[in-house]
């Protein structure tokens, strides 16, 4: 058990006290307890003490009792478990100990409410809220009515129906966030077709996403050292030594997810999938432990979310550490980092590194030469080709011959075109 | 049930190259970590390499419990290359059983046939 220091602000009313359950067949887990650390703070929480034991689940109370009792000691607003903790849990500990308690993946949920902006993220957090809801509700309800008899006293059809509200919202929301899901593959597609390469920026929560994007857009995007300071997607134009790249800053990931909340960001999670190239931050800096563990986190995300687009993992905040050892930690996690790069977003070092990698893994342009009619459907094609690709040259003679460089889908579609002339 | 292993060399995203492929079946009574692995002990045999296999292959054991039942270097996947070897080796192991059970079962619904048009 570890005590704070009593900088307890006056203004914040939420204390915690965390708690985390060791196996004690596993070996010790120390960054478990200092993510959570994190993410107390991050939803506003003033924590008290933290409190570890290692021991088999209890069934009752998920750690023993006296633990509990020791947390209640320090008279928290809330208990903060590591551990999922089951509506039975949940049950035995507000009924024993009149504490007011939450799970880490509750803890995320917050955070993400606290957040959310746009209507999409409210939509998702809704559902993944009312996903998890659903089956503790369906437990409840069975608890109630067990050994009840019909009549008087009965928990009757308002419980029953309350599930039911429940599953028809979730599939209300799901046809929501689907109709989302089909606009950003319209504006997706739209994008590419005004000759953008996407570029998605992904990675462990507190990587420096952000940071790198603000950096290399100018973007003025919040950026803060904090878990989960990005909850919607935000995209900024960006141009690349002559190519033009749409790059857009992602929900940070975390690791035990469980799959359903996955499912629910599913379509934040696809300006990712469907990005022609992913940049996979990491921060060089963690130990290599844990930075092992955060690669092997995003990987497992990146496996879920189906992407598709090559990657290139771009270490940041290498300025905290020697060549030396940035080196070091590097090869540490070789097998998880497909085309690394060592940055550091804060002051710009690797930069030029990290510009040389995109265009390298980018789609090479495509150049060709095609001739085009003096009349009106040739210049409106003129037009296209000027907003969509870069136009090396036009010689006015009996047609006009066109010269350019662009996206292979927009050189293959103005090589299809019936205005052309060959 | 059909065992499928395969040997391949792998970077962090894709699989490079594919060395060997091994398929082997057994049937057992019980489906206990004994006859898997000795079933996935038999397949990868003569291959080279560290072993990968998905957490539920081997019951959530620990990687270096498994490690130590195989007699070999072992490791749950990580990386996109590592998921993308295993499913792989799904989609032989799948493809395996179809062509081993298949047989059995039109056996089956002929040895049927038969005894009804003796009837």
């Amino acid at each position: 058990m570890k005590q704070m220091p009593a900088e307890i602000n006056s203004t914040i009313a939420k204390t915690a006290v965390l708690l985390l359950r060791e196996n004690p067949n596993q070996a010790p887990e120390p960054y478990k307890i200092v993510e959570l650390k994190g993410l107390a703070k991050a939803a506003g929480y003033t924590l008290l003490a933290e409190i570890t034991q290692r021991r088999g689940r209890d069934h009752r109370f998920q750690l023993g009792r006296g633990k509990i009792q020791e947390a209640m000691t320090y008279k928290p607003d809330r208990l903060i478990f590591y551990n999922p903790l089951s509506p039975g849990q949940v049950f035995n500990i507000r009924n024993e100990f009149s504490a007011s308690i939450i799970d880490r993946f509750n803890l995320i949920l917050e955070i993400f409410a606290s957040r959310a902006s746009s209507r999409e993220a409210k939509l998702q957090v809704e559902l993944a809220r009312l996903t998890y809801d659903a089956p503790q509700v369906r437990n409840a309800i069975s608890l109630r009515k067990l050994g009840e008899q019909p009549g008087f006293g009965g928990s009757g059809a308002y419980e029953e129906s309350m599930y039911q509200d429940i599953r028809s919202r979730i599939a209300k929301i799901r046809s929501s966030l689907m109709d989302v899901e089909f606009i950003g593959e319209d504006r997706r597609q739209k994008r590419r077709e005004l000759g953008f390469d996407l570029v998605a920026l992904a990675g462990y929560t507190n990587a420096g996403k952000s940071t790198l994007l603000n950096r290399l857009t100018h973007a003025g995007v919040e950026a803060r050292d904090q878990l989960f300071t990005t909850l919607s997607p935000t995209t900024r134009a960006l141009d690349m030594k002559g190519r033009k790249i749409l790059l857009t800053d992602t929900v940070g990931f975390i690791d035990d997810l469980p799959h359903f909340m996955i499912k629910a960001f599913r379509s934040t999670l696809s300006e990712i999938s469907q990005a022609d190239l992913v940049l996979l931050m990491a921060d060089i800096s963690d130990p290599p432990e844990i930075l092992r563990l955060k690669l092997a986190a995003s990987h497992k995300v990146l496996w879920d979310c189906g992407c598709q687009g090559p990657i290139i993992t771009v270490f940041n905040k290498v300025d905290r550490l020697t060549r030396v050892e940035a080196m070091r930690r590097l090869k540490i996690v070789e097998d998880l980092a497909p085309s690394p790069v060592l940055i550091s977003a804060s002051t710009g070092w690797g930069f030029g590194d990290l510009i040389q990698m995109v265009r390298q893994k980018l789609q090479p342009l495509r150049e060709v030469q095609i001739k085009l009619p003096y009349t009106s459907e040739g210049m409106s094609e003129l037009s296209k080709l000027y907003d969509r690709a870069e136009l090396l040259n036009i010689s006015y003679e009996e047609q006009m011959v066109v010269r350019l460089r662009g996206r292979d889908d927009i050189v293959t579609r103005a090589l299809s075109s019936k205005v052309r002339q060959i | 049930m059909v065992c499928a292993a395969v040997s391949t060399r792998i970077s962090p995203e894709f699989i490079e190259k594919i060395h060997k492929v091994m398929l082997k079946s057994c049937v057992a009574d019980v489906l206990d970590l004994n006859s898997v692995s000795n079933l996935i002990g038999d397949s990868i045999q003569c291959m080279q390499g560290i072993v990968i296999a998905e957490k539920g292959d081997f019951y959530n054991l620990e990687a270096w419990r498994v490690g130590s039942i195989l007699g070999r270097d072992f490791k749950y996947p990580e990386s996109l290359g590592e998921r993308t070897a295993i499913e792989l080796a799904h989609h032989i192991s799948f493809a395996g059983r179809k062509l081993v059970v298949e047989p059995m079962e039109s056996d089956e619904t002929n040895a049927r046939r038969n005894k009804f048009d003796h009837c």
